[in-house]
């Protein structure tokens, strides 16, 4: 490899002019110019194109314009001076190799598919491919389509969301805990719109009221910090939903808050949609602006549909609505979350038998090595409600 | 039929019927249908006990049989449907009682446990009346009296309990107020027929009548023939529920049960003070039935009602308990009015008509009629300032401004509440804001995801509220499989499941970025529902050679597959859950003899040591729980098979 003639002034002056227009564009580096761009931008440095075509030349040697062809006419994008440094101290294969990276963009390259293209030596492009990531010319991404290919792309590239998978990857993996915050956050704003709470206060009496049926655990009877015992049977003709809010310091208040959770009247209003939510999480400071800015609609449906899945809204003509009793964490709230939905999942008739969760049910029968009689379940199951 | 049904019907019959009845009933399961010599012979049964045993099967409905005219012999056919009911039984006493009181529920559950009855005998079993002998004549009568005398200690000694059925008048209402309802209904000739021999006997009917050639081929003769064999099965049953020997007196009272809503004004006065609940004075001469009128208890009809209380109590869930409890009373009214469970598309007379428009009707005015007066129908009722309010202010400062608000809900209807207490619900003001206030309910309920009502389109007539028991009935049964899902496996299977149940089949990766997991995750849930049976996978090759690592696997789930599975899990864990009880049973036995001998039961607190007393407490409790279990198994059941209607694997 011939050493290169250090760059002269003009062209020099040309690289200058080509990179502010590029940076000035929306597209950045990818801007491409044409012949006729180059021209307007070259007035000061090359008169005509006789002039002009010894400098293009001088500038693509010298590896900092970046030459491909558009719809049959050729073009010119241009490349970072350090690049362009490195990338001349490069060798024919290391440069076919980094020609091919560069095209792929921000889609990226698997390894498999660039060995395939250049048809040069496998060997000879993973050795490649090791010199250009030494030098800080491409890196490697985690492909969210295909984790286990290797992907790669140009260093200073982001990559597209196709290759991330979204707003919600982190480096490839999954965010849960964004998922699960932006959730929570979801819940809070719908549930503020889609309900209308009236609370009473009530003293609250010393003790607590006896218990409705005899079945009732005497023990709880008479203890301040009463849980409610599993209310599985649903007969209860209460015409509130009852909260009782006992923190650690009013344990003495002597009131007890009873909120009363309204639908608001139909066909009144439109509910939140899925647009709404988007522009309130957007609008919010609750998480990052550059998070933020990168969320669209389209992905605050899917969080949306989901929570609809897990039965925490319901689909009220366009817009959503909490479904009743649903509640939002309150920030800062660290308890163990699979405590407080524990005890929501009620199950029916079937799941609160033994058998309807019974790991060998398939084996049981009259007779056999497992039945009714020998059945160490059952005998667990009477003996924790007597 | 499932090995587990069979396992189970086989249970209910023994604790129903006895040993010797569920040996018999276990073997014409077995076998299908035989004739009383040919199943004594093979059964190794002396003809003269499975006569017996026979007799009293039928009785409980538990066998039917079909008697060819001259001198051929009766066939004995066991009855699924009926042996099976036998584990609704507390869910119907259930569903009376909460309708129509404790009295009723209490002579529905006499009802049940003897199979049908008289209600001159019901009257003697209550000790109401003297026991007049009836002439004989009708040839059932004989048979009752048998088993009226094996039942009738457990049913005097409840009778004295808490049922307190007090005059014969007040027997009377009750039976007539049951009657209306639709929970009672009279036997009539063709009530022990098995259901595919009466289906024989009317498509025979038809035939003969209707159709010389005897050809019912081609889609215009088949249609014809369907209406022509709906038509006279409707006839039918009509004339099963009505006999002139036995309504000359009672006036004509039994009508069936869609008719009763244009009666006289007296019984729908008589009807709305029943569901008030202060029946016990209505003594009216005109409502006495004949003594001589046999009723049983109609399951179909129960399971309408208990359709329609499982759709309250998801209204309740979803909506709080005030709007469920206009929703009950929408769907008491439309109730009254329907007479199956499902309406069949091809009964429409036109291909363009809504199925929605065959639906019933109720009118406001008529819900309000089924209404709880005492509700306060506003209260429940946000309105759209609350809402603002608590955006502007945020949830810091929410407590404090609902506070205001809950007095402003107050000050909202004062004329209302004002008006209530000084005249009462009479005034015409008071009852047009009260049906404003049912509508803001049922138009909630129709905006709901779920739609539990539906207002007339516009343009139809007759106006009023429709319920969509269809869609609502697959609705219920979507959300029991998803109970079952998320008690069993979690949230994540939950997820995934209704997932692939919205959006059809789907490969893993898709499922994976729509449900925001890693396919990891997925796979491994994935794989553990296939293996239970929930979920399941197709195969398509995307190539002639149709090699494993290149194919798309999709995944779905099947509802129809897993709605049976479930089912037969259900039947079996009532098996189980009822062998239990024998299990339990053999620790108890010496206390449970001792309770049971003659000279100790009824006096079980004195003639008992105290320790005796705790262990007989004890029994008690597990059988109690035990039993009550099945009972919700039976909910479950009632869910996946009974309320769609569409189900045919139990006969009828």
């Amino acid at each position: 490899m011939a050493t290169l003639t250090k760059l002269s002034g003009p062209g020099d002056a040309l690289y200058t002019e080509l990179c502010k227009a590029a940076q000035n564009s929306i597209e950045g580096l990818r801007k491409v110019f044409f012949q006729s761009d180059i021209e307007q931008l070259a007035t000061d440095t090359a008169r005509d194109k006789k002039e002009l075509l010894p400098l293009v030349q001088e500038l693509v040697n010298h590896s900092l314009l970046r030459l491909s062809k558009l719809d049959r006419a050729l073009c010119w994008s241009t490349r970072p001076r350090d690049a362009a440094t490195a990338i001349s101290r490069l060798n024919a294969d290391e440069k076919l190799v980094y020609s091919y990276v560069e095209d792929a963009h921000q889609k990226g390259i698997w390894l498999r598919e660039l060995k395939k293209r250049t048809n040069i030596n496998p060997n000879a492009v993973t050795k490649a491919m090791n010199k250009l990531e030494n030098a800080h010319l491409i890196k490697s991404v985690k492909n969210i389509r295909a984790p286990a290919q290797k992907t790669y792309m140009l260093y200073h590239l982001v990559p597209s969301d196709d290759v991330t998978g979204g707003s919600f990857f982190d480096a490839g993996d999954l965010d849960e805990s964004l998922i699960d915050e932006l959730s929570n956050l979801i819940i809070f704003h719908v549930r503020m719109q889609s309900w209308a709470d009236t609370k009473t206060k009530r003293i609250k009496r010393e003790t607590t009221p006896p218990p409705l049926t005899a079945a009732d655990d005497p023990d709880t009877a008479g203890g301040k910090k009463r849980k409610r015992g599993p209310t599985t049977d649903i007969e209860d003709s209460a015409a509130t939903t009852r909260k009782y809010r006992l923190s650690a310091y009013d344990t003495d208040d002597p009131t007890i808050e009873i909120i009363t959770q309204l639908a608001l009247p139909a066909y009144s209003r439109a509910y939140p949609s899925a647009e709404a939510i988007h522009s309130f999480i957007t609008t919010t400071d609750a998480i990052r602006a550059s998070k933020a800015a990168q969320l669209t609609v389209a992905e605050i449906q899917n969080v949306v549909d989901v929570l609809v899945w897990d039965d925490k809204l319901e689909k009220i003509g366009d817009g959503y609505r909490t479904v009743r009793g649903i509640k939002f964490r309150p920030p800062g709230f660290l308890g163990d979350e699979e405590a407080e939905d524990g005890d929501k999942v009620e199950g029916n008739g079937l799941t609160q038998v033994p058998c309807g969760r019974c790991p060998v049910f398939e084996l049981c029968g009259e007779g056999g090595p497992v039945n009714a009689g020998s059945c160490v379940y059952w005998g667990r199951w009477l003996k924790e409600g007597a | 039929m499932a090995q587990s049904l069979v396992e189970l019907t086989s249970l209910l019959a023994a604790s129903h019927a006895g040993d010797l009845s569920a040996q018999i009933f276990a073997y014409l399961a077995k076998h299908g249908r035989l004739t009383l010599p040919s199943l004594a012979a093979h059964a190794d049964v002396p003809a003269r006990r499975a006569r017996t045993a026979l007799s009293s099967l039928v009785e409980t409905g538990l066998v039917q049989y079909t008697a060819a005219e001259g001198t051929a012999p009766a066939f004995y056919t066991a009855s699924w449907a009926a042996a099976y009911n036998i584990a609704r039984h507390s869910n119907v006493v259930r569903l009376v009682t909460e309708r129509h009181g404790i009295q009723a529920g209490g002579v529905v559950k006499n009802i049940l446990s003897l199979g049908y009855a008289r209600v001159g005998e019901l009257a003697e079993a209550y000790g109401l009346e003297p026991g007049s002998k009836r002439d004989s004549g009708v040839e059932s009568g004989n048979t009752v009296v048998g088993i009226k005398g094996t039942v009738n200690g457990a049913t005097h000694h409840k009778v004295s309990g808490s049922q307190h059925v007090n005059s014969e008048a007040e027997l009377h209402v009750i039976l007539v107020t049951l009657l209306q309802s639709g929970i009672l209904v009279k036997i009539g000739r063709r009530t022990f027929v098995p259901v595919s021999d009466l289906q024989d006997q009317v498509e025979e009917a038809v035939i003969s009548d209707q159709f010389p050639d005897r050809k019912v081929t081609g889609p215009k003769k088949q249609a014809a023939f369907s209406i022509a064999v709906r038509q006279l099965k409707r006839k039918w049953q009509v004339e099963d529920a009505f006999s002139e020997t036995h309504d000359l007196n009672s006036k004509g009272t039994i009508k069936r049960p869609g008719q009763h809503f244009t009666a006289p004004n007296k019984r729908v006065k008589l009807n709305g003070a029943v569901t008030n609940g202060n029946h016990a004075t209505e003594d009216d001469s005109s409502v006495k039935l004949s003594s001589e009128l046999t009723v049983r208890v109609d399951f179909t009809r129960c399971t309408i009602g208990l359709r329609s209380l499982r759709l309250q109590n998801t209204a309740k869930r979803l909506l709080g308990p005030i709007t469920s409890a206009v929703y009950g009373a929408l769907l008491h009214s439309v109730e009254a009015k329907i007479r199956i469970l499902h309406t069949e598309v091809n009964e429409l007379q036109d291909e363009d008509d809504d199925p929605d428009d065959f639906l019933p009707v109720a009118h406001i005015r008529e819900i309000a009629e089924y209404l709880d007066p005492d509700i306060e129908l506003a209260e429940a009722l946000g309105s759209e300032e609350d809402k603002g309010k608590h955006v502007q202010n945020g949830p810091s400062t929410a407590k404090r401004k609902g506070q205001v608000n809950g007095h402003q809900e107050g000050e909202d209807h004062p004329g209302e509440e004002l008006g209530r207490i000084a005249n009462g619900f009479s005034s015409y003001r008071d009852s047009a804001k009260r049906f404003e206030h049912i509508e803001a309910h049922l138009r909630l309920l129709e905006e709901h995801s779920k739609t539990f009502c539906k207002y007339t389109r516009p343009g139809k007539t007759p106006k009023g509220w429709r319920v969509p028991f269809a869609a609502l009935s697959k609705s219920l049964l979507d959300e029991e499989l998803d109970a079952t899902v998320a008690a069993r496996y979690g949230k994540v299977p939950l997820r995934l499941a209704r997932l692939l149940r919205d959006r059809g089949k789907l490969e893993e990766k898709a499922v994976a970025a729509i449900a925001m997991m890693r396919i990891k995750d997925v796979r491994s849930v994935m794989g553990e529902m296939q293996h239970q049976g929930l979920v399941d996978v197709q195969e398509v090759p995307k190539e002639g050679q149709r090699q494993p690592s290149k194919n798309l696997y999709l995944w779905y789930f099947d509802t129809q597959r897993v709605q049976a599975l479930v089912l037969q899990q259900t039947y079996k864990a009532m098996a189980r859950t009822l062998q239990r009880v024998q299990v339990e049973k053999e620790d108890y036995r010496a206390i449970i003899e001792k309770a049971e001998r003659s000279d100790i039961r009824g006096q079980e607190s004195e003639k008992l040591e105290q320790s005796e007393r705790v262990q007989l407490r004890k029994w008690r409790e597990i059988e109690e729980r035990l039993l009550t279990q099945v009972a919700r198994l039976d909910d479950v059941v009632s869910v996946l098979r009974d309320f769609s209607g569409t189900d045919i694997t139990m006969g009828n």
